[in-house]
């Protein structure tokens, strides 16, 4: 390429003297307050008074940190082979979730929505049901539709059960066409409860479904399963893989989008990558347990697996750090019979290493953190270990409890001491917990990069969504490496900060 | 609401009205993938008013997942960017939300003190039935403040249609309301135009260079103030965008204001818009001086496109915007020395996809349907070198190793005007020549005939 010409941006654009007095003009024009009075409210926002009026705040929520039921629900579904998501509500929501997947995962996503207009609002959604599950099956050719619903199909009361039978009567799928539905209204709950909703209707539909294949059957009584939760990281997915191979363990990942979310660019783009074979799902409840790494986005399959799969159920804790990742190890050791390799445990031993090499860094660093319950509690987990002291831990999608559970962890150690948790509270509760007590670093999706900005600290980006950088999806953070991988972000991001703010004297190059 | 939605959809300035089989807009089919709701569209239209506040009365969803999805800048303000809704629960589904809209109303109020509130109905409160109306009307009183109800839920249809229902909720509540403190004989509205990536800012600065002044921005970069008084306006421009053309037409009607609809994507269309602006505000010498600026304009456009000639030359593009930018950005392309070998028109209108086809050759493929497949078939078909499209098909685009660009509402680069159609240039031959591409296509060394594999 030759040389470029130069162009201006609107960065440099403002700076240009024309720029300069039309604002100038422009600040006459909008009488702004004085830089005094910005200053005092600036002040202001720093003080326990505002903190308090703004806590007392009830109807109104600022800047939120949860997505709804169906955004999950699609989640689950992408993780089943050839299967398409179907949302049966208004067009608007699935065009969002697409694009929020997409950004995040920076993926095509196919999912498709029933579109119901008015009319549906007025005489039921039945026929936008049975029309769109026979487009959706004639244009994507999946081998099995997930369907959830919006708000506005809740709202008007559609019964999903009697008109996906309609839909078969009809002609418009075939009899035997499997299509689990789980009902995902976005006013209740999150996008965690969503994904369990339609992952525990997906285990069940299947379950038993293929039949009474005595090889498969056998074959699944060796195998264990693992059901990864609400997960934003195709990286965990593969590291909880390599885990079980490191372990010789032979297992069926239950809900795998790894491969659907992180697809290699081959020169033609399919529909459906990977995901877990249906025959699979099917003879799940044969094998000899099951693990879930999440324990929050979870509840209801776990009940049902409990109830109906006789086999060993366990949940959680996410195993982020070295404790957690411990125990995981452990319990897969003890359903499988199988020893802990030799491979992991120098890994461990490598992260303890590791660890001990950034110690003084991060001995002490106060932080605050926002996410989905699992996710926190990891991290929580992660944060003790460390020397780091969780102080704002905000979780708008907790309940009662994940609060007790993450006040209980936090009282374990010393560094848990100043620890508060924050149920139900959105990002602007944060800006004020940051601007009152302020803290060395926080960590959290994307959107908290707003509260961070307006309280002068260095982000730490973990967790769903992360829209403005690329690719820490495809890095785990789970397991010993994934324990690695937050340790290097975070510590990392200290010494950047030290640098920026290192005056001449103290530029240095060891640390 | 009835009313206003059915007189949206039969937009008499929508050219599909004198077609019988097309009386309204065209609806979504179940079981697509489709576009953005009219909650979506009205707030695209609106959300650029920076110093308003946008309040979401629904669940969480709505406001949740659109919050800062799109690129529209401000100069000053940010209220715009804070993610407000009622956050509504199960209680209020069955209860009804309007305790709670009003409260939120009142925080709003006392934390942030906007000039106005927009409070925007969606699925749900619809459904229930909350007056919106009503409830903005008496807090309007109570607080003094307007408190403007949008009355665009996401079931009503499409994006488009809520852009338009955006536009009556301006002409009703808001346009006419104020008088500035001076006019000039050479002010203008732009309408339609949300400052992308700053878009508005560089249209500014050309017509600052001959004096135009920009009386009111609807809506990117906008201030609520501004917008009040669009009606002293002396011509309208509806930029790209027919969504908001209702708007145009009834500030016609009511104020005599003329309008035009114009775009500043490419060398031509930007010279006629501003000569149609000219010509509208009746002024020889402005007139005088806007050829002079264009000439100047082209002659250094001419000189600094020089470099990447040679790359863009008889380039093959499909081009899917999803949306109404179409047969704008074909101009530019055409003035890059490339050929749009195919154009998606599925969110077009009649008049959006008659102007495509004044532009483009008649073996130009109209790709109507929406989704990657049909996408993808034409990239193959035509034997395109590059696709540009926006974000949601752009990663469709890379599996298949197309050079992509975006060019949608997430985009970080502004490519309207002059210097835009010199970034546009500078992109697109990167995006061309970039070394990723020989990457991309050449086999692994293990595999048989390592070479290209096209
Ligand atoms: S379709 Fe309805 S529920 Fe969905 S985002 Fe739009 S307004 Fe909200």
């Amino acid at each position: 390429m030759a040389k470029n010409v130069e162009i201006k941006d609107h960065n440099t654009l403002f700076q240009s003297e024309e720029y300069m007095k039309s604002a100038e003009k422009k600040m006459e024009f909008e009488a702004p307050c004085s830089l005094e009075e910005v200053e005092d409210t600036a002040a202001y926002l720093k003080t326990e008074e505002y903190k308090e009026k703004n806590f007392a705040r009830e109807a109104l929520t600022i800047n939120p940190a949860k997505a709804c039921q169906p955004l999950g629900a699609v989640l689950a579904a992408l993780g089943f082979e050839k299967t398409l998501p179907f949302v049966h509500g208004s067009q608007g929501c699935v065009a969002y979730f697409r694009s929020h997947f997409a950004r995040h995962f920076k993926e095509p996503v196919p999912t498709v929505s029933t579109s119901m207009t008015e009319d549906a609002a007025v005489f039921g959604g039945l026929r936008n049901l049975i029309e769109g599950l026979e487009n959706a099956v004639s244009l994507y050719k999946p081998d099995m539709v997930a369907v959830s619903t919006t708000c506005m199909a809740e709202v008007i009361g559609d019964d999903l059960q009697a008109f996906i039978e309609t839909a078969r009567n009809e002609g418009a799928i075939s009899k035997s066409f499997p299509v689990p539905f789980a009902n995902t209204p976005s006013f209740v709950g999150s996008h965690i409860v969503g994904y369990d909703s339609m992952m525990k209707s997906i285990l069940s539909y299947l379950n038993g479904r293929e039949g009474d294949g005595e090889k498969m059957a056998a074959e699944a009584a060796e195998k264990i399963n693992v059901i990864p939760g609400f997960e934003p990281y195709t990286g965990n997915i593969r590291e909880a893989k390599r885990i079980l191979d490191l372990m010789d363990v032979r297992y069926t990942i239950l809900g795998d989008h790894s491969d659907m979310l992180d697809s290699p660019a081959n020169g033609e783009y399919r529909t459906y990558y990977g995901g877990t074979k249906l025959s699979d799902a099917a003879y799940a409840s044969r094998g000899k347990g099951t693990i879930a790494l999440q324990k929050y986005s979870t509840r209801k399959t776990a009940k049902y697996i409990e109830e109906n799969w006789g086999h060993p159920f366990i949940a959680g804790p996410i195993p982020i750090g070295i404790r957690n990742t411990d125990a995981l190890l452990m319990r897969i050791s003890e359903l499988t019979g199988k020893p802990i390799p030799q491979s992991l445990k120098d890994e461990r031993g490598r992260v303890v290493d590791a660890m001990t090499d950034s110690h003084p860094y991060l001995q002490g660093k106060r932080v605050a953190m926002a996410g989905d319950p699992d996710l926190l509690l990891g991290l929580i987990s992660l944060s003790l270990e460390l020397g780091i002291e969780p102080v704002h831990i905000l979780c708008t999608n907790g309940d009662k409890e994940f609060e007790e559970e993450a006040q209980r962890l936090l009282a374990e150690s010393p560094y848990g001491l100043d620890g508060k948790v924050y149920v139900g509270k959105d990002l602007w509760h944060l800006r004020s917990l940051l601007l009152t007590d302020p803290v060395d670093f926080a960590i959290g999706s994307t959107f908290l990069k707003f509260a961070a900005k307006d309280a002068n600290i260095p982000l730490v980006r973990v967790g769903f969504p992360i829209f403005d950088r690329h690719h820490m999806h495809r890095y785990p953070i789970i397991g010993y490496q994934g324990t690695l991988n937050l340790l290097s972000l975070m510590v990392n991001m200290v010494l950047e900060r030290l640098d920026e703010e290192a005056p001449g004297h103290s530029f240095d190059v060891v640390r | 609401m009835r009313r206003q939605v059915l007189e949206a959809l039969e937009e008499p300035a929508c050219e599909h009205s004198t077609n019988e089989n097309l009386k309204v807009c065209a609806r979504p089919k179940p079981g697509q993938a489709s576009g953005g709701c009219s909650f979506d569209g009205a707030q695209i239209a609106l959300l650029p008013i920076a110093d308003a506040a946008h309040l979401v009365h629904g669940p969480l969803g709505c406001s949740g997942n659109s919050w800062e999805g799109r690129g529209s800048l401000s100069s000053g303000p940010h209220l715009y960017q804070y993610g407000l809704t009622t956050d509504l629960k199960e209680s209020e589904i069955i209860f009804g939300g309007e305790k709670k809209l009003r409260e939120a109303i009142g925080e709003i109020m006392e934390r942030f003190s906007p000039p106005a509130v927009f409070v925007y109905s969606t699925c749900v409160t619809a459904l229930i039935g909350d007056d919106l109306e009503a409830i903005c009307r008496e807090e309007t009183r109570k607080w003094g403040v307007p408190v403007i109800p949008v009355n665009s839920p996401g079931f009503v249809g499409s994006k488009n249609l809520g852009t338009r229902l955006a536009g009556e909720t301006l002409f009703q509540y808001v346009i006419g309301t104020s008088d500035p403190p001076e006019t000039t004989p050479y002010d203008i509205n732009l309408i339609g135009e949300y400052n992308i990536a700053g878009e508005m800012w560089e249209i500014k600065e050309l017509l600052d260079k001959v004096g135009i002044r920009i009386l009111s921005r609807i809506t990117g970069d906008g201030r609520f103030q501004e917008i009040r008084w669009a009606h002293h306006a002396k011509v309208n421009m509806v930029v790209c965008s027919r969504a908001l053309i209702n708007l145009a037409r009834k500030m016609e009607e009511h104020y005599q204001i003329p309008y035009f609809e114009g775009s500043f994507y490419g060398a031509g269309e930007t010279g006629s818009s501003l000569r149609k602006i000219a010509g509208l505000l009746k002024d020889r010498e402005l007139e005088r001086r806007v050829e002079e600026l264009i000439q100047e304009e082209e002659k250094k456009l001419h000189r600094d496109l020089l470099q990447y000639r040679p790359v863009l030359k008889g380039k093959k593009v499909v081009l899917y915007t999803g949306g109404v930018k179409s047969w704008s950005v074909i101009s530019a392309l055409q003035e890059l020395g490339m050929e749009v070998v195919a154009v998606g028109t599925n969110k077009s209108t009649q008049e959006d996809i008659a102007r495509i086809k004044e532009r483009v050759g008649a073996d130009t493929e109209l790709i109507d349907e929406g989704g990657s497949g049909s996408i993808l078939k034409a990239v193959r078909s035509k034997k395109a070198d590059m696709m540009i499209a926006g974000g949601r098909n752009m990663y469709v685009a890379l599996k298949e190793k197309i050079p992509f660009l975006e060019i949608n509402q997430e985009r970080h680069t502004a490519y309207a005007g002059y210097t835009g159609l010199k970034r546009l240039a500078k992109h697109i031959a990167h995006t061309l020549s970039h070394p990723v591409w020989q990457l991309a296509h050449k086999k692994a060394p293990w595999c048989e005939g390592w070479a290209d594999d096209r």
